[in-house]
């Protein structure tokens, strides 16, 4: 295995792992793949089987003119965005307060964030829903990111990368007379920002990919995201799946770019994090 | 690990650490308690009352809990959790890790294999269940024309309750190995290059450096993996999404999970007592199985003994 | 939502700017939303696609009209059916205390809501005179001691469908068409090839495959509950041999174990692209093909019989309710039966273009049907031989308690995929249904 070392090479050459990554992430993406070409398809073909004998854009127009799908992906886009730049916020403060920082009741706080690992909404959707209603939040953009910001998930993920930091970097820093608050600003921010990016990623996927609670919490039109606008599509004796298969393409084309860019981002920092 | 020698040396709290600490965790203890733990801890409340989702709320004690034992049904739901878990966790994990791995250092094109791979996550999880009904549907879906030529064209993948669950449990894998994939990826890019380099000094093979470095380094981040998949599993959405959108617990109740049985009770049957101490039985499943892990592994630090 | 700023350290004062900034954030968007403003409004939730020609026909200017002549505001919000029905939104609004005033209801929901007390008696707001004019069957179902709690839309009657093609594929004609099950189940493997199957029933659990079951139970003269509503009968032997059937297409191949796109409603996914060459599914079958292929070349024939039993299907629809908690219960009340139920000719034109011109399916209420007729609606042949061979043989869709759906869905589901013994899963079922029967205290279920 000389992968360790290709790093350092001015150019990585195609050996047979990067051959059997391409072969799998080929069969990976083929159901995907084969959706998306659903998409370019004539209504009447949608499930067809056989490589399509001609394609169309008129399933992407329909979504687009017929249906305020725009409205629907800026509202995605803003409630994405917040969640993933406040939580991130959030949850390196405290993953970093946990991982670091000695205080009273610490082994307890983290046995909570811990357990609240297991609530998963289904099974708290009705007092969720109460709570948000007591504080004025729904039907509002509030309701539907305010109860998104919190999740253990993220503190948990940055306190166990905060627990591998040599504690050198903040003993000097330390030294230099850093408070906290610089400390956390000026080292921890930057060296979180492999593991932030790939957390901005992760975040961002699945506020854009929720589905339950802002259907629960948006009521009026204005508010509808793009999830709840696709199965919007469908009607009740069936679906024109051709809408919905490019409603689809359409709705994961900023989830793309924005794990292209977060993963180029990932590989980036790699080279800054000060930990090499 | 050198880093533990000079945290030695320092008093047990420096002045003002506390209070800033406090600082730090505060907006989002705040958040967790008021939109996590209450909604959970009134929701566990529940399952001590009659609940009819109108508003009639009569105290029950532990009626609910006394419920359970004879309810066949539940019995089979938690038995189909089990095995789901078991064949879901293991393989996500070992798929994830080879993938990582794989994909960990640059090659022509390494952005695109890692898109790739990442790619069935971004699509929601509607589409991906209809994706899969088009691909498996029996005799003319995508998959069995393709198993046709190895006598496999007449399996139906969805239809058979002996196959459902498994086949959920792939799909599950297909759309979550991206993801647990790039979190061993930010794992894999905190291990020192030196200890690898020390190791190659040393004559290690690939496979020793692996035992050797990477596997003890990605303790932290394997740990991690493991629990958020195994919660996941065991009484998250994870065993939840997929059924409600693909095979709505069918066929024959073969994919009705724990949680999508406390969902039916709760929002279709209108029991929210009954569901609320089905979720608190799994709850405390759940917090046994880490709790033992968080034993044995002294909270997932590992090195610092 | 902030914690009170105290005079702390540095730090955090330094959390509470972030804080605020991430609120200020948020908060940018937050100027667009609606607020709920239920002062004098009355919230109606529907399953009605918005763009459709039921929506933009029939649903908005309803509302418009409503509006117009009344204090009370009528507000639409639509749901997708998938959610609406299976989903979670309707119940958590319900639990919360924050249910619509006026919504759609299924007779399979319709004990449970009656039991608890959350649906308000329109029987005040509406004249002898349209209660007479409603088919008996369609309202009995919505009525308990004869108040009557929800209005019916439509009926909606299931019959087999099949496709032209597929028969002359097969070299089959109108003779073969099948009357018995025996026929039925020789037909549909004469149909099935290797890329198509001779027959679609619904395969995934719930109320809907329940109700398209039904009938087969019925036709031998087979029910869950005996007329007492004390004792169970589901282990008859029409019941069984019910089960039986169903269990035999998949033992033979001749249906598939999964339909697809939206299961047995969807006939685009299924009877139009030669999935399935013969489907049961309902009326409106007829009003979406003519929508979605009108050059489809389709028939429709009443559901085979057992052996001594006779012709019979089953009719659902929805139903508009009023919700007796909400904050104007009257006033629901009063725009239910203004859209459906009252004497004004604007009323029953209203009707006509729901039931005849929009949709097709069956009105339920005798002055709908014969404005309908009068128009000339029914002259497709299709829709004429709903009316007059399926119609008459069709049963109400039964308001069977969960509990009692549950065992019989959990039977159903083990015979017809699980290759369950029917005999066994029957008297399993039974024992369940006679269990729950034995203490439940709540409304008639027949």
């Amino acid at each position: 295995m000389s992968r360790e070392t290709a790093l350092r090479k001015p150019r990585a050459k195609i050996g047979p792992g990067a051959i059997v990554a391409y072969i799998l992430a080929l069969i990976t993406v083929a159901p995907l793949l084969w959706m998306a070409l659903s998409a370019f398809r004539p209504g009447a073909e949608v499930f067809s089987a056989s490589w399509p004998k001609h394609l169309t854009l008129d399933n992407f127009t329909f979504v687009l003119t017929e249906v305020p799908f725009f409205t629907y992906l800026g509202n995605s886009a803003l409630v994405s965005v917040v969640v993933t730049v406040v939580s991130l916020f959030l949850h390196t403060m405290c993953g970093y307060a946990l991982a670091r920082m000695r205080f009273r009741g610490r082994g307890l706080f983290f046995g909570m964030v811990v357990s609240t690992l297991f609530v998963s909404l289904p099974v708290i959707l009705v007092p969720l829903f109460m709570v948000t209603r007591a504080l004025g939040m729904v039907d509002t953009y509030f309701g539907l990111i305010v109860p998104a910001l919190f999740n253990a998930f993220g503190i948990f993920l940055l306190r166990q990368f905060y627990l591998n930091i040599p504690s050198e970097l903040e003993d000097a820093a330390r030294l230099d007379g850093c408070g906290y608050l610089r400390m956390y600003w000026h080292l921890i921010l930057p060296l979180s920002r492999p593991i932030m990016s790939s957390l901005a990623v992760l975040f961002f996927l699945a506020n854009w990919n929720s589905f339950v609670w802002p259907l629960t919490v948006a009521q009026s039109e204005n508010l509808r995201v793009v999830q709840v606008g696709i199965s919007s599509l469908s009607g009740q004796y069936g679906a024109d799946y051709q809408y919905i298969l490019a409603a689809s393409v359409l709705a994961a084309i900023p989830t793309v770019i924005v794990f292209i860019f977060g993963q180029r981002r990932l590989v980036d920092s790699l080279k800054t994090t000060g930990l090499k | 690990m050198s880093r533990t020698s000079l945290t030695r040396l320092v008093p047990r709290s420096r002045p003002g650490e506390s209070r800033a600490a406090f600082g730090f965790v505060a907006l989002d203890g705040l958040g967790l308690i008021v939109f996590v733990a209450l909604p959970a801890i009134l929701a566990l409340v529940i399952g001590l009352f009659n609940v009819d989702g109108f508003g009639k709320i009569e105290f029950a004690g532990l009626h609910n809990f006394q419920l359970m034992a004879g309810d066949k049904l539940l019995w089979k739901s938690l038995g189909i959790t089990t095995a789901f878990t078991a064949m879901f966790v293991p393989t996500a994990f070992v798929v994830s890790l080879c993938l990582a791995l794989l994909v960990r250092k640059p090659f022509p094109g390494v952005g695109l294999v890692r898109t790739a791979l990442f790619l069935p996550n971004v699509i929601s999880l509607v589409v991906i269940a209809v994706m899969w009904q088009f691909l498996l549907t029996d005799k003319v879906g995508v998959v069995p024309e393709m198993l046709g030529g190895v006598g496999l064209g007449d399996v139906s993948w969805l239809g058979d309750p002996a196959l459902a669950l498994p086949t959920l449990a792939f799909v599950c894998v297909w759309f979550l190995m991206g993801y647990q994939m790039l979190i061993f990826l930010a794992g894999l890019q905190d291990i020192p290059g030196e200890l690898y380099d020390a190791a190659t000094v040393d004559g290690a093979n690939a496979w020793q450096r692996f035992w050797g470095v990477t596997w003890p380094s990605l303790r932290p981040t394997s740990f991690f993996v493991l629990i958020t998949s195994l919660v996941n599993a065991l009484a998250g959405s994870l065993g939840f999404d997929l059924v409600m959108v693909l095979t709505k617990g069918g066929p024959a109740n073969s994919t009705s999970t724990v949680v999508f049985y406390a969902y039916q009770q709760a929002f279709l049957y209108g029991r929210f007592g009954y569901a609320a101490a089905i979720c608190g039985l799994m709850v405390a499943i759940s917090i046994v199985i880490t709790g033992a892990l968080f034993a044995l592994t002294r909270g997932g630090r590992f090195d610092e003994s | 939502m902030n914690p009170p700023p105290a005079p702390g350290s540095v730090t955090r004062r330094g959390v509470l700017r972030t804080a605020a900034w991430g609120m200020g954030a948020a908060g940018l968007g937050s100027l667009a939303s609606c607020a709920s403003g239920s002062g004098d409004d009355i919230a109606f939730w529907h399953f009605i696609v918005p763009g459709t020609p039921n929506y933009d026909k029939w649903l908005l200017p309803l509302i418009k009209d409503f509006n117009a002549r009344h204090k009370v505001k009528v507000r639409e919000r639509y749901i997708p059916f998938g959610d609406y029905a299976n989903g979670p939104t309707l119940q958590t609004a319900f639990s919360a205390g924050d249910g619509p005033d006026v919504f759609m209801l299924s007779p399979g929901d319709f004990v449970r809501y009656y039991n608890a007390n959350a649906l308000a008696d329109l029987t005040p707001h509406l004249s002898d005179a349209v209660r007479a004019d409603y088919e008996p069957a369609a309202l009995a179902s919505r009525t308990f001691n004869d108040r009557v709690y929800g209005l019916p839309m439509e009926a909606e009657p299931l019959a087999l469908f099949y496709s032209h093609k597929a028969f002359e594929a097969a070299n089959l004609s109108e003779g073969d068409l099948p009357k018995t099950w025996d026929e039925l189940l020789d037909v549909a493997q004469k149909l099935t090839g290797a890329d198509r199957f001779g027959l679609g029933l619904e395969t995934s659990p719930g109320y809907y495959q329940n109700f398209t079951w039904y009938p087969f139970m019925w036709m031998g003269g087979g029910s869950p509950i005996a007329s007492d509503q004390i004792h169970s009968t589901f282990d008859s032997k029409a019941a069984t041999a019910a089960l039986r059937l169903w269990q035999q297409t998949i033992d033979l191949g001749v249906a598939p174990t999964k339909l697809r796109g939206g299961g047995g409603t969807d006939t685009r996914s299924n009877l139009l692209t030669g999935f399935c060459a013969m489907q049961q599914t309902g009326i409106w079958a007829v009003g979406e093909m003519k929508l979605n292929a009108p050059k489809f070349e389709y028939g429709v024939l009443p559901l085979p019989t057992p052996p001594g039993g006779k012709q019979l299907t089953v009719a659902g629809g929805w139903a508009l309710a009023a919700n007796a908690k909400g904050s104007k219960p009257d006033a629901a009340a009063q725009f239910i039966t203004y859209a459906l139920g009252s004497e004004d000719p604007a009323c029953v034109k209203r009707g006509r273009l729901w039931n005849t011109v929009i949709k097709k399916n069956l009105p339920v209420r005798k002055s709908v049907r014969d404005l309908a007729r009068r128009k000339g609606d029914f002259d497709d042949p299709i829709y004429q031989q709903f009316l007059k061979d399926i119609a008459p043989t069709a049963k109400g869709e039964p308001r069977y308690p969960v509990e009692i759906y549950r065992a019989i869905s959990d039977a159903l589901q083990a015979c017809q995929l699980d290759g369950a013994n029917v005999k066994d899963a029957a008297a399993d079922a039974s024992e369940q249904i006679a269990t729950f029967l034995s203490d439940y205290k709540g409304g008639s279920i027949l």
